[in-house]
């Protein structure tokens, strides 16, 4: 579903990402995961389409993100990091307004920006204004917003990020509840989120895949080693 | 591709009803003009030699308005694309299957909007201007000197605001966007208060009259003269701003 070959992305001489490919095969949930500055973000933005890779090509769904940015931007489902949001608009306008962004029509709106409202647990929220929000709802309206056109492929950048745990539970099910119906992308620090939601794991280091399988493998290789293990030996980082 | 264009558009112009500085725009607006309107009265009820030729060069001919107009299309524009790149609303936009040039017109035909609304209240002034007789639906005055200004303010309106759209996709401030484009324009419409001695028909004058927006309106517009020299400067400039934000915006992806 996603198909990345050889992205290197250069913000001047400092090299982001550096000859990272990958497969997301669909109806997978893969676990995206790396120190900070790693470059999960930046490849999550190529993948998007908010950057443009220096060389390489993605794709999603058969759909080139540089040669095919529109119809590979319509099959995408994407939470930014932080996901920013227009703090002088109300929870409903902004789905709304986002929805006609997406070019779903009046009364594809309304299903689609209820069904949204409702799966992230917004219905009582939905008349305040978003700057009013707390983290946790805020994180949802993205999610909605992400949900929105119901496309193939989810990209999430730490949507577990300043939340609560209460919070954090509510979003992991529902990530494994849309893990179903969706192919997902998501990047985290929490390596017990990864053990409980994906099934999958691509990990980056400064800019360069790692390491990069199933998680049924780890488990079956490593005889008792944890993630962590794994990351902390990649990584060369001791926590 | 229509919807999401509309849909816009109608959060841009929207927006604007949502922030403080629209309505502060609005009022100086319409009371600086509501002045100048009450001033042209003046003078068009004057007895003896006092007096007036040209109802509309007193209302838009001078330093007096433009000074005041000088600030608005900055104040409109500055938000438009500085504040989502400083608070990163800007990611969710072009995200978005939705094209650069879609993203720039939308939100320009949305500060055009909020413009011409800006004109619209001074429209009650028109039947007085044109000393319009209610019974027989005629005007008295010739009216064609309200019709070019109107449409030369449109004109220099557009300009100005794809200018400040421009300048609002250089910066992360909306402050720093409101006074670069501000000192731009300010080229602009300065250089019609600057009247040396010269030549009319030298090559300098000619420049100056070339560039200057209030010496556009003092000599044609407010005179019922359309002259398609200030016509396709301000369309020109227009669309080369406009393609400027586009390139702007494109060139976000690749740094």
């Amino acid at each position: 579903m996603i198909h990345v070959n050889g992205l290197t992305k250069y913000f001047g001489d400092y090299a982001a990402i550096q000859d990272v490919s990958f497969d997301v095969p669909k109806g997978t949930v893969v676990g995206f995961l790396g120190p900070n500055g790693a470059g999960k973000s930046t490849t999550m933005r190529i993948l998007a389409g908010y950057l443009t890779a220096t060389t390489g090509s993605a794709t999603i769904d058969g759909y080139d993100v540089f040669w095919n940015p529109l119809e590979a931007r319509r099959r995408i489902g994407y939470l930014p990091e932080n996901c920013p949001l227009y703090p002088e608009m109300r929870v409903e306008e902004y789905l709304y307004f986002r929805a006609g962004l997406k070019g779903l029509s009046h009364a594809q709106s309304r299903t689609r920006v209820g069904f949204g409202l409702e799966r992230c647990w917004l219905t009582d929220v939905r008349r305040q204004l978003i700057g009013t929000l707390s983290k946790g709802y805020r994180q949802r309206v993205g999610l909605a917003d992400a949900l929105l056109a119901d496309p193939p492929v989810l990209i999430l950048d730490e949507p577990t990020a300043g939340l609560d745990p209460a919070q954090i539970r509510e979003t992991r099910k529902l990530i494994r509840e849309l893990g179903d119906q969706h192919t997902i992308l998501l990047s985290t620090h929490i390596l017990p989120e990864v053990e409980m939601t994906c099934d999958s794991v691509i990990l980056i280091h400064q800019g360069r895949v790692a390491h990069s399988s199933t998680l049924a493998a780890i488990r079956q290789h490593s005889q008792g080693r944890s993630l962590e293990d794994l990351f902390v030996h990649i990584t060369g980082t001791e926590v | 591709m229509m919807r999401a264009s509309w849909s816009l558009f109608r959060r841009e112009f929207l927006a604007y009803f949502l922030s403080p500085i629209a309505y502060v725009v609005l009022t100086v607006f319409l009371v600086v003009t509501g002045h100048l309107f009450y001033l042209t009265l003046e003078l068009l009820t004057a007895r003896g030699h006092r007096g007036t030729e040209w109802p509309m060069q007193v209302m838009l001919g001078d330093e007096r308005f433009w000074l005041v107009f000088l600030f608005i299309p900055p104040l409109l524009t500055m938000r438009l694309l500085a504040e989502e790149r400083h608070t990163g609303t800007l990611e969710m936009l072009m995200t978005a299957p939705i094209r650069d040039w879609q993203i720039v017109l939308s939100k320009y035909l949305a500060c055009l909007a909020f413009y011409g609304l800006l004109w619209l209240p001074t429209l009650v002034y028109v039947p007085i201007l044109v000393d319009l007789d209610w019974q027989t639906g005629k005007a008295r005055i010739d009216p064609w000197p309200v019709l070019t200004s109107y449409i030369g303010v449109l004109g220099a309106g557009a300009m100005f605001l794809a200018l400040g759209l421009f300048v609002s996709s250089l910066v992360r401030s909306q402050l720093v966007a409101a006074l670069v484009s501000l000192v731009l324009s300010l080229l602009l419409i300065v250089a019609g208060f600057w009247r040396p001695e010269l030549d009319s028909a030298s090559f300098t004058y000619q420049l100056i009259h070339f560039f200057s927006v209030p010496l556009h309106f003092s000599r044609d517009f407010t005179r019922g003269q359309i002259d398609t020299r200030n016509l396709v400067l301000y369309a020109t400039a227009t669309l080369f701003f406009l393609f400027l934000t586009v390139r702007s915006l494109e060139s976000r992806r690749w740094r």
